[in-house]
């Protein structure tokens, strides 16, 4: 839309919640389905078998890429079943970004209800503990992951994904009736670094599976999209405070991480946000009068 | 079997350290290149109705987390509903039973009851490949014979307090 807006009349809250309330169900539905999952595979139904790393729903697989990839460069070769079953997820991430994050992901729930705790509960010097500068961080985890995980001939990147443990976790209590050392000890170790660590430290900056979703990304796909010329708060933008992951959406680049979870442009009271096919906002679309 | 095909990964040595090489499911791969293809998705372990395969402890190193079989808990039934289901090739899809080489059984002739002269043929009786498998001799002692695939049934079924008949993982592979 072309059309010059100076000032809208501010949407209702209920309009302002609209995207997240949907990506709450989302995830709520997700996280459902593998507590409930188990509970088929031991009353016999076994079609839909498998975790977040790897989900087998009839004669459908869909396999997570981050774990793809570091069984193939651990291994040497690349299996034709492992192709299959990365490609439709590969696929989304080309066409939306890492949208697996915020809108499936069980740990990204989690990870924001503890983070939402911590704003609540917690006093001051936590609550305003910076944001870790991600943009270098994440792609050299990512590439350390898969060295190291080459290095020790173990597929590393998936060992240690959290969206992986977190369904690992109900698979093995409910359906094997044990708790197995690994995947608990991994997963206390993540949930100390989620509420000890820096804000959000693991989707942000360390998971390999959302890094990886983050690096597939097209030059055009679904994105947020900033028209600066509607926005009313260029120095305490609401867009940002909003964000889970602590992005300014004006000013997002393709790789910065925005997982569409569009709690910005439910959080934009002037309607400057959109949600559309496109490249995410770049720099070029900075809005002048920013610093 | 043997070492041949097996390379030797280059930190093996640590693996050593930890556990002797664990018994894999039907249709897994070489030891090192399982350790490597497995992502821990947990399909296989959730399509054995019998949980035959349970991950794997701290104490395996670099393979924590993969599927064992650990018979003396659950042997595996041969039912190979797992190798069809891996989703990144640490399991060759096969479907012949036959074809397994998860192990190789070895009966312990100071313990066996066969051997100490009590009248015992539990694993005999129990193995899911009869003859190809496992036999009496002239003198009603068990024979392990080439068609062992080592699913760990006989270790299950072993009336004895510690099995005298006890499963030797195989590097691994499927037999040609």
């Amino acid at each position: 839309m072309s059309r010059p807006v100076l000032l809208e009349e501010p949407r209702s809250s209920a309009q302002r919640r609209q995207w997240t309330r949907w990506r709450r169900l989302c995830q709520a539905l997700v996280a459902l389905f593998y507590l409930l999952l188990p509970w088929l595979n031991v009353h016999g139904y076994r079609q839909v078998v498998g975790t977040l790393a790897s989900l087998k729903i009839g004669s459908l697989d869909l396999t997570e890429p981050a774990a793809g990839l570091a069984a193939a460069l651990g291994a040497g070769r690349v299996s034709v079943v492992l192709l299959v079953g990365v490609a439709p997820v590969v696929g989304l991430a080309l066409l939306a970004g890492p949208v697996f994050c915020s809108w499936v992901c069980p740990w990204g729930l989690l990870s924001e209800g503890v983070d939402r705790l911590h704003q609540r509960l917690l006093p001051r010097p936590w609550r305003e503990r910076a944001w870790v500068r991600v943009r270098t961080v994440r792609w050299a985890m990512l590439a350390a992951a898969l060295l190291l995980g080459g290095l020790l001939a173990m597929p590393l990147a998936a060992v240690i994904s959290a969206p992986r443990l977190i369904t690992s976790l109900p698979l093995e209590v409910i359906y094997l009736r044990i708790l197995s050392p690994v995947t608990a000890g991994l997963l206390l170790a993540l949930l100390a670094l989620e509420v000890f660590g820096p804000r959000r430290l693991w989707c942000r900056a360390l998971c390999p599976v959302g890094a990886l979703a983050n690096y597939l990304r097209f030059p055009k796909t679904l994105a947020v999209r900033f028209a600066p010329e509607r926005c009313l708060c260029p120095r305490l933008p609401l867009c940002h405070l909003h964000c889970p992951w602590g992005i300014d959406p004006r000013q997002a680049g393709r790789f910065d991480g925005c997982s569409n979870c569009l709690a910005c442009v439910d959080g934009c009271p002037s309607g400057a946000l959109t949600v559309g096919w496109g490249s995410p906002v770049g720099r070029q679309s900075r809005p002048r009068d920013d610093s | 079997m043997g070492a041949k095909g097996m390379r030797s990964s280059r930190l093996a040595w640590l693996r050593a350290l930890f556990a002797a090489p664990p018994l894999r499911p039907p249709g897994a791969r070489p030891e090192r290149e399982f350790a490597a293809l497995c992502i821990r998705c947990g399909r296989c372990g959730a399509v054995c109705p019998y949980r035959s395969l349970v991950p794997a402890g701290w104490e395996y190193g670099s393979a924590a987390g993969t599927p064992v079989v650990i018979p003396r808990s659950v042997p595996c039934y041969l039912c190979m509903e797992c190798p069809p289901v891996c989703p990144s090739g640490a399991l060759d899809p096969i479907t012949d039973k036959r074809a397994v080489r998860m192990g190789f059984a070895e009966v312990n002739p100071d313990t066996c009851y066969a051997f100490l002269g009590i009248l015992c043929r539990t694993c005999v009786d129990e193995c899911p490949l009869g003859e190809a498998a496992l036999i009496q001799d002239g003198q009603l002692r068990p024979v392990v014979l080439e068609g062992c695939v080592g699913c760990g049934i006989c270790e299950k079924v072993c009336p004895t307090l510690e099995p005298a008949i006890v499963v030797r993982a195989a590097t691994g592979g499927v037999r040609p």
